[in-house]
């Protein structure tokens, strides 16, 4: 049986659909109820929704086999995983958005709010600039209006946000989408059983 | 510790002495210094300070292997030696430091191909101790460094790729290569993709690397690969994702994973990079053991908190003892209490009560 940790979320349903496409579906997931777990003993699976932030722990330590998380995740949390398969799924990117008028100063600490303290941390060491990083949970939209901080680093995915907070995006720093991610341990023990969902969601996502 | 992890470490400690190994015994303390002009070789920079009586500043063992080299000698001849010991980190999700208990085992000097399959047969030989089922993966740093710099790669863009063969992301590794030397580029993606039992790795590994990097250390490593195949068949599987530090090691590079423990349990390989920067003259290989993951697997479950209890009120000393004596007949503990504690678990409960024994049901 593998085991397989899904992002709560649009992200996880249209996960859910591919994995249900690669011939893994599992039709106890489709009428919940007040289940935690769904389980298809023919197809050798057993599901469970997770919050999109705790995927990469659940694999990790070895909770869930295999699971599918965003690569800021990755970015930001750096788990100890394989990364097996760019799934296509919930595109977007990382980016760095500032009020319409904003003109950095460089002469000026820079001062950052974002959800990912690491990826900014690591962005804005790269290009040599001084910041002071204000660690948000959400609404880091909030903090450039209320003046709490100059720009943030943050996920867009359409830009409509930002456009309805004055707000625009100052610099793309990659492009983000789900990854199939698998247990360093369970890649080995469950090798053939994760090599073939790999395969099929390969073949089924066209990827 | 219980006796099942008990049996474990005496079990290992087996398998290192069967090859002459010999024990290492280390202070709990080295002077700071040693670590802070090492730290990149540290897995984390923190290190548990406190200044001794005369002075020195001393740290409490951050790792093992720093201190055994420091204290091999530079003649000729080979040394072998185990341990066993705890060593303190800041560790992981712990938000703090931590006693890590670790064993392993060091073979330092004029080390020949020999030196290298025993240590690699030993890994694997602890492996089996811990579980029946296990994997020892084997890459060789040295050989995928020079196929990277064939690539054309810089050392930022090294770094990257062992990064990524460390995730087998080939997707990353791909676009990473764009750009690359093409057939040294694709030489790399092939690399990271084998994942191959041992006895079957020969002729893939001729194919990817022949003409790429040094003959000699391909051969070499191919010769270690056949070796432990011959000993341990499918067990042991060439595998690239098994990378580590390349300031700390050169060569060959393994890791080993028992079923039940989501991460790898045993890592080591031939640490060149770490001999050069402590001006030893000598190679060396070595491994170690993270038994902190391992002992989880022989917590004993259910296990009861004492065989007996003995709850006792209105009786005397001397009854309370007599009662004692008759129930730990046959070795069985008691513990012997005027009220039953809280959340605590007992094979059987009696009760004393003036001076008159019997059973709870």
């Amino acid at each position: 049986m593998v085991n397989v940790a899904l992002p709560k979320g649009r992200l996880g349903d249209n996960v859910y659909e591919l994995f249900a496409k690669a011939g893994y579906r599992c039709p106890e997931i489709e009428n919940p109820g007040r289940r935690l777990t769904f389980e298809n003993p023919e197809a050798g699976i057993r599901y469970f929704w997770v919050k999109p932030s705790d995927v990469a722990i659940y694999v990790e330590k070895g909770a869930a086999d295999i699971g599918v998380a965003g690569k800021d995740i990755l970015l930001e949390y750096s788990p100890d995983v394989y990364e097996l398969l760019d799934v296509g799924l919930g595109k977007c990117r990382m980016a760095v958005a500032a009020p319409k008028d904003f003109r950095d100063d460089p002469k000026k600490t820079l001062r950052v709010a974002t959800k990912f303290p690491k990826i900014a941390k690591k962005y804005y060491s790269s290009v040599g600039r001084d910041i002071d990083i204000i660690k948000l949970n959400g609404s880091i939209e909030l903090a450039p209006i209320l003046g709490l901080s100059d720009v943030i680093v943050d996920i867009v995915e359409t830009g409509a946000t930002l456009r309805q907070n004055n707000l625009e995006v100052y610099e793309t720093l990659f492009d983000i989408s789900a990854r199939l991610i698998a247990n360093k341990a369970s890649s080995r023990f469950k090798r053939d059983e994760i090599t073939k969902i790999k395969t099929s969601l390969k073949e089924a996502g066209k990827l | 510790m219980n006796s099942t992890q008990n049996g474990l470490h005496e079990r290992l400690r087996g398998v290192f002495e069967s090859a002459g190994y010999r024990r290492f015994k280390m202070s709990k303390f080295e002077e700071y210094d040693l670590y802070a002009k090492n730290k990149d070789f540290l897995v984390s920079e923190n290190v548990l300070t406190f200044t001794d009586l005369d002075g020195r500043l001393m740290a409490l063992k951050p790792d093992v292997t720093l201190s055994i080299v420091k204290n091999s000698r530079d003649s000729e001849g080979i040394e072998k030696v185990y341990y066993h010991e705890n060593v303190y980190r800041a560790s992981g999700g712990s938000l703090g430091f931590r006693e890590i208990s670790q064993a392993g085992l060091e073979c330092i000097g004029e080390i020949d191909e020999y030196c290298v399959c025993e240590v690699l047969s030993l890994a694997a030989k602890s492996l089996m101790q811990i579980r029946p089922k296990y994997e020892l993966d084997v890459s060789h740093l040295g050989i995928l460094c020079e196929l990277a710099e064939r690539a054309g790669l810089d050392e930022a863009a090294k770094k990257e790729v062992l990064k990524l063969f460390g995730e087998k992301n080939t997707g990353e590794l791909e676009k990473l290569l764009n750009g690359a030397e093409p057939e040294a580029a694709r030489r790399l993606i092939r690399l990271s993709q084998m994942d191959h039992e041992a006895k079957v790795a020969a002729d893939e590994l001729r194919e990817i690397l022949e003409g790429y990097v040094s003959g000699d250390s391909l051969e070499l490593f191919i010769s270690t690969c056949r070796f432990l195949s011959e000993e341990f068949g499918g067990k042991v599987r060439v595998d690239f994702s098994a990378v580590g530090d390349v300031s700390y090691y050169s060569g060959i590079y393994f890791k080993g994973y028992v079923d039940g423990v989501p991460a790898s349990v045993l890592s080591g390989g031939q640490y060149g990079g770490l001999m050069k920067k402590l001006k030893k003259p000598s190679r060396a290989i070595g491994f170690a053991i993270y038994l902190d993951l391992v002992d989880p697997l022989f917590e004993l479950k259910n296990q009861n908190d004492a065989d007996v209890l003995l709850i006792y009120s209105g009786s005397s000393a001397e009854e309370i003892r007599s009662a004692v004596k008759t129930l730990s007949e046959g070795g069985k503990s008691v513990l012997a209490l005027p009220q039953a504690p809280k959340n605590m678990r007992f094979g059987g409960v009696y009760k004393l009560s003036g001076g008159e024994l019997c059973r709870e049901c």
